[in-house]
């Protein structure tokens, strides 16, 4: 058997070498009726797609998402159509659905989605493929400690990304002998030659300098393809890559190597003559069948996933919502076997350490690359083999954006939770400081977004977003805050609490996080004065409760006055402004943080951009004077 | 700027092409102007600088993160005007890059192309959804969003000139011009585009979403009903004066509609800046959900915000 697998027979060499070409057409067909498509680059890959799908690669044809697959990872995708050829010949998906391509209704688009049931991770936006595939072999050889495989396809114009090299490096560091990952290097990139051109030697000599074995192979050798990914199934504690020399464009005449073809199928005249021509070179009319996978991965359950006591906190305890977080998870952790904890080298300061040091086998330091931990937290929670948490300060999510907007497109299941926000961080300046996060995660299609006040609702953030399906992000403080829900209080995603009211309220404040405490310390204030207003804390500002925001506008006389520790586009204010926005009477007046702030004490900066108590009780004053 | 642009009202050129041409004529006005490209010269257009200008192009290649990094270092002690192309949804590749360099007070110039679903067969990977809520959120960026080729000459123009980031926001499908070259544009200044005696209604619109606003109020005004329409020009700073003037004058009732998600966008702009007047009642189209690929016209269908959907919700407002 495995001498079949290093050297199969010639009979299957050359049924591997007609699949590669019926691929060809495949993709030449489907990129011909839709009308434009990356053809070339499902050429040179053809070969490497063959060999994977029908001699390497152990999965179940008719289920595609079984846990016990091997994982395959389109990272360039845009060679969509050579993944939907291959699923072609195995049968998953008809002919006629591959010449929709790209239409209007058809999941087949132009680079692949999760709508499909044999893609894990939406792809497109390059040099991201690797690091979720480093996620999945991560969790398959760690958590799960399962046989199957992960292969990653790249392109030589993606190794240009950064996140390429931060997969590289952790791949590496983690021995993920269960991942190979192969670059197409086809000489072309987009516009031109790819930086290194044909130079495959450079892309071998920065594998091997990460760590990785690797091989150099003739792209479209079908029995170098065999040798070497049977070669690497028997390699120890490296990841395996093979960097695949290859042609764009393959097997089509004028346009092999040829640039400016990056885009563009053939024109329909030509389709037919080249189809014939390759038809021409396929001696066998036989089908490989895919090997059936080894079935260890064990049975598991993430959902409805209980707290098992109430938050052991009391009202009036003073503790800091990101140091709670870290005892939440450790807790959930004891609920949950499946709940991991990805850290970006910040353990010390946000608490994962706590964590850690509970459950050292469910901790994943991912050093300081914040594209590469939110790429293996997408690839650790794909088919749901997992609950994963991915802690970094929040100011430093921004690093990866991009990962986290192909995570909404993916369906993605994580939850980040973001330290040190807005400007009491305080004493580390602003380039610590998150002031724009509820913007970028509120633009996120499908993401609650947590914004918890104290311990007790942080800790129901956490749980909460452990039972949500899609993204969620849990926006956490510095500063010591006092504890003012007692443990029994329920939580629920949208739904906002009224924490002040009386029979008089003249004002409605709404405020989360360190001004939430302001609000009330100006509250406080105010009724001393006797001005009654009442102070609300949305918990969730995505989805945000609206009904809850409006009734309370209605009873103060339609006054609201928002504040944040934020900038003052994209957040509270702006959410609160656009839910009150049809409803006729009713005024917002928003504090935010003005201008880019400057290192400080947590209070002086309150004070200093305008979101402290003072200047809730100056905007109150001030509203009230209309 | 040494000759007006040179369009008429009428042709039909996409934004994003626009700024190709329009950065080559920059260049040629100053030799200190740079352009970095993300490897997609061939869908943005700036090959054309390329070509006028090889020794002030620098490619970046596949490298966002990079190329905004080394925009940065380019403009640092004024040695250069430095504009990056992308697309636009790629900026996101480079969100902590971008907020260290508004912390850094650089001035560096963005270029976004494929903007919303309107960039259509591609799919959503290449759609820019979010990125006027990412530029917006950043401080002292100046956000242009213009709706045809004389605006968006003038936006280059505009934000060469200006200290601090600009983004200016692009789009693939032809759009006819409806500026004369003679039409002067500042910072801060929305344009009026359609505007009658009796006007019921405040439509905004930019981008696609101007021109389709535009269609509706062609179609409205055959039912008798008069729409005004404002082009804001650029999303920040955004023209509240004109807008709450503007809605003041059509019975407080305002229509926002773009080519983006919700959060952070147009109609959260306007919505904050009228927030604090009476009787102002704004109501929002964007974006709907996750899209699709598909052709631009279907798309813009489909998630709430073409021609049929303006109309809509102008007959529903005016039904209050």
């Amino acid at each position: 058997m495995m001498a079949n697998d290093a050297k199969p027979d010639v009979k299957t060499v050359q049924v591997l070498r007609d699949t590669a070409n019926r691929l060809r057409i495949h993709s030449i067909r489907a990129t011909c009726a839709s009308g434009s498509g990356q053809l070339t680059s499902c050429c040179s890959a053809a070969e490497v797609v063959s060999v994977l799908f029908f001699h390497t690669m152990k999965y179940k044809q008719t289920d595609p998402e079984h846990p016990d697959n091997d994982r395959f990872i389109l990272s360039r995708g845009h060679a969509a159509p050579i993944l939907y050829a291959a699923w072609v010949e195995v049968g998953d998906i008809s002919e006629s659905d591959l010449l929709n391509l790209r239409k209007l209704h058809s999941d087949l688009e132009r680079h692949p989605t999760p709508r499909l049931p044999f893609v894990d991770v939406a792809t497109g936006s390059l040099g991201q493929g690797l690091g979720t595939a480093c996620g999945m072999a991560y969790t398959g050889k760690y958590l799960d400690k399962a046989s199957h495989r992960v292969f990653c396809l790249m392109g030589d114009g993606e190794s240009s990304e950064g996140s390429v090299w931060e997969a590289f490096a952790f791949a590496s560091h983690y021995n993920l002998d269960n991942l190979v990952a192969v670059f197409d290097v086809n000489r072309l990139g987009q516009s031109g030659p790819a930086p290194l051109e044909h130079g495959a030697d450079i892309y071998q000599n920065c594998c091997e300098a990460f760590g990785w074995n690797t091989y150099l192979v003739d792209g479209h050798d079908v029995e170098a393809l065999c040798q070497a990914f049977w070669q690497a199934s028997q390699v120890k504690n490296k990841p395996t890559a093979i960097v695949a020399k290859t042609f764009k464009g393959r097997g089509i005449p004028n346009i092999e190597d040829a640039e400016n073809w990056h885009g563009k199928p053939v024109p329909k005249e030509r389709a037919d003559a080249i189809v014939k021509l390759i038809e021409s070179q396929i001696q066998t009319n036989e089908n490989l069948i895919p090997k059936s996978p080894v079935e260890d991965s064990p049975q598991i359950s993430i959902t409805d996933i209980k707290m098992t006591s109430p938050p052991a906190y009391k009202v009036g305890d003073k503790i800091a919502t990101q140091k709670t977080y870290g005892l939440a998870l450790a807790k959930l952790g004891r609920a949950n076997e499946r709940v991991i904890v990805l850290s970006g080298d910040t353990m010390n300061s946000t608490f994962s350490e706590i964590f850690r040091k509970e459950h050292p086998e469910r901790f994943i330091e991912c050093i300081i690359a914040e594209q590469n931990m939110v790429s293996v937290a997408l690839g650790c929670a794909t088919r749901g083999r997992t609950i994963a948490f991915a802690g970094a300060f929040a100011a430093f999510f921004t690093r990866a954006f991009d990962q986290l907007r192909m995570g909404a497109i993916s369906q993605a299941n994580i939850n980040l939770i973001g330290s040190h926000c807005g400007v009491s961080t305080g004493e580390d300046g602003v380039s610590q400081m998150a002031l724009e996060d509820l913007a970028m995660f509120r633009s996120t299609p499908n993401c609650t977004v947590f914004y918890p006040s104290d311990a007790i609702s942080t800790e129901h953030a956490i749980y909460l977003a452990a039972n949500t399906k899609g993204m969620c992000f849990i926006r956490t403080s510095q500063p010591e805050t006092a504890v003012i829900y007692t443990p029994q209080e329920n939580f629920e995603i949208g739904q906002a609490k009224v924490v002040r009211h009386g029979v008089n309220d003249k004002v409605t404040v709404i405020g989360a996080g360190v001004t939430l405490h302001e609000a009330l310390e100006a509250a406080d204030h105010l009724s001393q004065q006797g001005i009654s207003v009442r102070v609300i804390d949305p918990f969730t500002i995505k989805p945000l409760d609206a009904a809850t925001i409006i009734s309370s506008a209605k009873a103060t006389g339609g006054r609201v006055i928002t504040v944040e520790d934020h900038y003052r586009e994209g957040g509270i204010g702006e959410a609160v402004c656009a839910a009150v926005s049809r409803e006729p009477d009713i005024l917002v007046h928003q504090l935010a943080v003005s201008g880019v702030p400057q290192r400080g004490k947590t209070s002086e900066l309150l004070d200093m951009f305008g979101i402290s108590t003072r200047h809730i009780i100056a905007a109150v004053t001030l509203t009230l004077m209309k | 700027m040494t000759s007006p642009p040179a369009y008429k009202v009428g042709d039909k050129i996409a934004t994003q092409k626009t700024y190709g041409l329009a950065l080559a004529k920059l260049g040629r006005a100053n030799e200190r102007v740079i352009v970095l490209s993300g490897d997609t010269m061939n869908s943005t257009f700036s090959e054309i600088f390329r070509k006028e200008h090889p020794e002030r192009f620098i490619e970046c290649i596949i490298a966002e993160q990079n190329m905004v990094s080394v925009a940065l270092g380019c403009a640092t002690r004024g040695r250069t005007i430095a504009f990056a192309g992308a697309f636009a949804a790629f900026f996101t590749r480079a969100f902590d890059q971008l907020r260290m360099g508004a912390i850094s007070q650089a001035n560096i110039n963005l270029i976004g192309s494929h903007c919303g679903v309107s960039t259509g067969e591609d799919g959503v990977s290449q759609m820019a959804l979010e990125d006027l809520a990412m530029f917006r959120s950043i401080p002292n960026c100046t956000v242009f969003y213009p709706s045809d080729a004389i605006s968006t000459e003038h936006a280059i123009y505009l934000a060469a000139n200006t200290k601090g980031m600009c983004f200016i926001r692009t789009s693939q499908p032809e759009t006819a011009v409806i500026y004369t070259p003679q039409e002067n544009f500042e910072i801060g200044q929305a344009k009026v585009v359609r505007h009658g005696v009796n006007d019921k209604v405040t439509v905004i619109g930019a981008g696609v979403t101007l021109h389709e606003a535009l269609e509706a109020a062609d179609h409205l005004s055959q039912q008798g009903i008069s729409v005004r329409v404002i082009d804001p020009f650029t999303i920040k700073p955004l023209d509240a004066a004109t807008i709450i003037s503007s809605a003041k004058a059509t019975g407080g009732r305002v229509i926002t509609v773009e080519d983006h998600y919700r959060e952070g966008g147009i109609g959260e702009a306007v919505c904050a800046a009228v927030s604090r007047e009476p009787d102002i009642l704004v109501h929002q189209l964007a974006v709907s959900g996750v899209p699709q690929r598909g052709k631009t016209s279907e798309l813009l269908d489909m998630f709430g915000i073409s021609t049929r959907h303006i109309i809509a919700a102008v007959t529903l407002t005016l039904m209050k």
